[in-house]
C-alpha cells in the first residue's frame, strides 16, 4: 500500500500538470527498460524485465497435448500471473489472488485474442503438430517480483521477450496411426523450432491523474488515478485489445485521444524492446 | 542406481564432500527493506524482508519481543515439469514453519516489541536444497535490513548413498529415497538451530552425516560474511566515506 501526505499528492499532481514527474520524467516517457533472456534453464523461453523498480520474469512452457475438438488445426495457449509477495506484502496468503486474476484476464485478453483464436498474437496453428491429435499447449507464467507500478506493461513485454526466445523442439510424427489412434510421437533433443513473434503486440498503459494521462505510472502515481486504459498494439499499429480500469468515467473522445497517444508511444516501445531483446539475446549466446 | 561412480564422482561431477556453486546478490527487490537472491547451483531463491513495523493484525501483537513471520511459495516453473498447485499447501506451510522457526531463533526480538517482521521467500528455480538455500537467502535478507541478529543461521543439506555421506544434494539425490539431513547452524555461537532427517540411518553414521552438513553450513557462512562485507564495502563507497 502506498501512504501519501496531502503535500506529496500534490506533488505529485501538480508535476503532471506542468509534464515533469517526480522522478524528472515526462509525461509520456517509460523509465529504463532492461532486458535478460534465458533466466530460467527449465524453460523453454524466459525474460526478466526490468522498467524501472517494477521487475517480472515470464516463462513459457511447452507441453504436448490434445488440441480442442471445436479448433482441430490450433494448439492452446494459456496466461498465468502470480503476485509473489516478495514484491508487496500485500499479496501475502491469497492477497495476491485478485490482482493476479484480474492481470491474467486482461494478457489473455490483449495476446490471445477471442475464442476462437482470430486475432491472437501468436499463430495458433503454428502450434499443431497433427491435425486433431496432436498439439503443443503454451504455458505462459508471469512472475511479479518487485512491483512499482505498470505491471501489465512489464507483463506484457516480459511475455513478448520469453516468447522470443522460446524454442520448441521439433516433433516426428510416426506415421501408420489409424483412426482415433494417438500417432507417436519423437521428439527432437536438438533440433528447435523458433515462434514468429513479430505479431506480438506491446501493452500501453496510459493513467489519468488529474486532467492529464501518463505512461508507466509508479505505484504513487497510480495511487493517484482516477482511471486508466491499457491499449495493446501491435507493430502494424494495429489494436490487438483494450481495457479499462478504475472507477471514473472517461469521456468517449478522451478515450480515442488516449488511443491515438498510446499508438504513437507503442512504436517507440516496440522498437526499443526488439533493440534490447536482441541485445539479451547475443548477451546469452556469448555466455 | 549408482550415485557415486568408481571413481568417486557424484552425477553432477562434484566430489562426495563438495558443495555446488553459490552465488548470492543482495538488494534484489528495491522496495523491500532488505531483499536477497540466493543460489545453490540451480536451486535459486529470493528473499525479502519487510519490518520490523507496525503489527497490522493486532489480535497477534506480542508485548515484549516482536512477531516474526514467513511464507515460502514456489514459482509455476520453478520445477522441471509445470505444476498450478494451490497456495498454502501443506509442503510450504511446512517449509514456512521451519523457515520461521530457524530465523526466530536468531533475531534478537526481545530488542522490537510490538512490532512485526516480515519474510517472503520465493523460489524461482527448485533443484533440492531449498529449504536451505530458502534459510541462506532469507539470514542475507534480514541482515540487509539491518534486523538484530545473535549470529548469521545458515543452513546446508547432506545426504547418504552408497554407503557414502554427500554434502548438499540435488533434486536427483534427493529423491534417491536415501536419508536427507538438513541442518541449520549459527555458527559463531557453534550451535544447531535447525535438523531434520528423513529415512533411517546408524546413529554413528548420521553423527558423520550431520558433521559434514555442519561442515557445509560454516562454508556458506563464510561465503555469506563475505558477501555482506563486500556489500559494507559498496555502500560505504558509495557514501563517499
Amino acid at each position: 500500500m502506498v501512504g501519501l501526505s496531502l503535500g506529496e499528492k500534490h506533488f505529485i499532481q501538480g508535476g503532471i500538470d506542468q509534464n515533469i514527474r517526480s522522478d524528472g520524467r515526462k509525461r509520456d516517457t517509460y523509465r529504463p527498460i532492461s532486458v535478460e533472456t534465458g533466466v530460467i534453464p527449465q524453460a523453454n523461453g524466459s525474460a526478466r524485465i526490468r522498467i524501472g523498480a517494477t521487475e517480472v520474469i515470464a516463462s513459457v512452457k511447452a507441453e504436448l497435448g490434445r488440441p480442442d475438438a471445436l479448433q482441430p488445426d490450433q494448439g492452446k495457449v494459456a496466461i498465468f500471473v502470480d503476485c509473489s509477495p516478495v514484491a508487496e506484502p500485500m499479496f501475502e496468503g491469497r492477497g495476491g489472488e485478485e490482482l493476479s486474476t484480474e492481470l491474467s484476464v486482461v494478457l489473455q485478453h490483449c495476446l490471445l485474442g477471442g475464442k476462437s483464436g482470430a486475432g491472437a498474437g501468436i499463430d495458433l496453428s503454428s502450434l499443431i503438430v497433427a491435425e486433431g491429435k496432436i498439439c503443443w499447449d503454451l504455458y505462459i507464467d508471469g512472475l511479479v517480483i518487485s512491483s512499482d507500478g505498470n505491471l501489465l506493461d512489464a507483463l506484457g513485454a516480459a511475455i513478448k521477450a520469453a516468447l522470443s526466445n522460446t524454442g520448441i523442439p521439433r516433433v516426428q510424427v510416426a506415421a501408420g496411426a489409424l483412426g482415433d489412434e494417438q500417432p507417436e510421437v519423437d521428439i527432437s533433443d536438438e533440433e528447435f523450432l523458433q515462434f514468429d513473434t513479430s505479431g506480438v503486440p506491446v501493452i500501453v498503459t496510459l493513467t489519468k491523474v488529474g486532467r492529464h494521462y501518463i505512461v508507466d505510472a509508479t505505484s504513487e502515481e497510480e495511487s493517484q488515478m482516477s482511471s486508466a486504459v491499457s491499449v495493446s498494439i501491435n507493430r502494424k499499429g494495429h489494436i490487438c485489445g483494450l481495457s479499462k480500469r478504475g472507477s471514473a468515467g472517461l469521456d468517449p473522445s478522451v478515450i480515442s485521444d488516449m488511443i491515438s497517444v498510446a499508438r504513437h508511444i507503442s512504436e517507440q516501445l516496440i522498437n526499443k524492446l526488439d533493440s534490447e531483446i536482441s541485445a539479451a539475446e547475443a548477451g546469452e549466446d556469448e555466455m | 542406481m549408482e550415485f557415486v561412480n568408481p571413481e568417486g564422482l557424484r552425477l553432477d561431477g562434484r566430489r562426495p564432500m563438495e558443495m555446488r556453486q553459490l552465488r548470492a546478490e543482495i538488494g534484489a527487490v528495491a522496495k523491500a527493506d532488505g531483499s536477497a537472491v540466493f543460489e545453490m547451483g540451480n536451486t535459486k531463491v529470493i528473499a525479502a524482508v519487510y519490518g520490523p513495523r507496525e503489527v497490522q493484525n493486532r489480535s497477534q501483537q506480542i508485548n515484549d519481543q516482536a512477531l516474526v513471520r514467513c511464507e515460502y511459495s514456489m514459482a509455476n516453473f520453478s520445477t522441471g515439469d509445470r505444476r498450478r498447485k494451490p497456495k498454502g499447501d501443506r509442503r510450504s506451510t511446512e517449509i514456512s514453519l521451519v523457515i520461521r522457526q530457524t530465523m526466530e531463533a536468531c533475531i534478537l526480538t526481545h530488542l522490537m516489541p510490538r512490532s512485526q517482521i516480515d519474510i517472503y521467500v520465493q523460489v524461482l528455480q527448485a533443484d533440492g536444497g531449498t529449504r536451505s538455500a530458502c534459510i541462506n537467502a532469507a539470514t542475507l535478507a534480514l541482515a540487509d535490513a539491518g534486523i538484530p541478529m545473535r549470529d548469521l543461521v545458515t543452513s546446508c543439506s547432506a545426504g547418504y548413498l552408497n554407503s557414502t555421506p554427500l554434502l548438499d544434494l540435488n533434486y536427483v539425490e534427493d529423491s534417491a529415497g536415501g536419508p536427507d539431513v538438513t541442518v541449520g547452524i549459527l555458527p559463531k555461537l557453534d550451535k544447531v538451530t535447525l535438523l531434520q532427517m528423513d529415512a533411517k540411518l546408524p546413529i554413528d553414521i548420521f553423527e558423520n552425516v550431520m558433521q559434514l552438513a555442519a561442515e557445509g553450513c560454516k562454508a556458506i557462512a563464510n561465503y555469506i560474511r563475505e558477501v555482506l562485507l563486500e556489500n559494507t564495502k559498496q555502500l560505504e563507497y558509495r557514501r563517499g566515506l
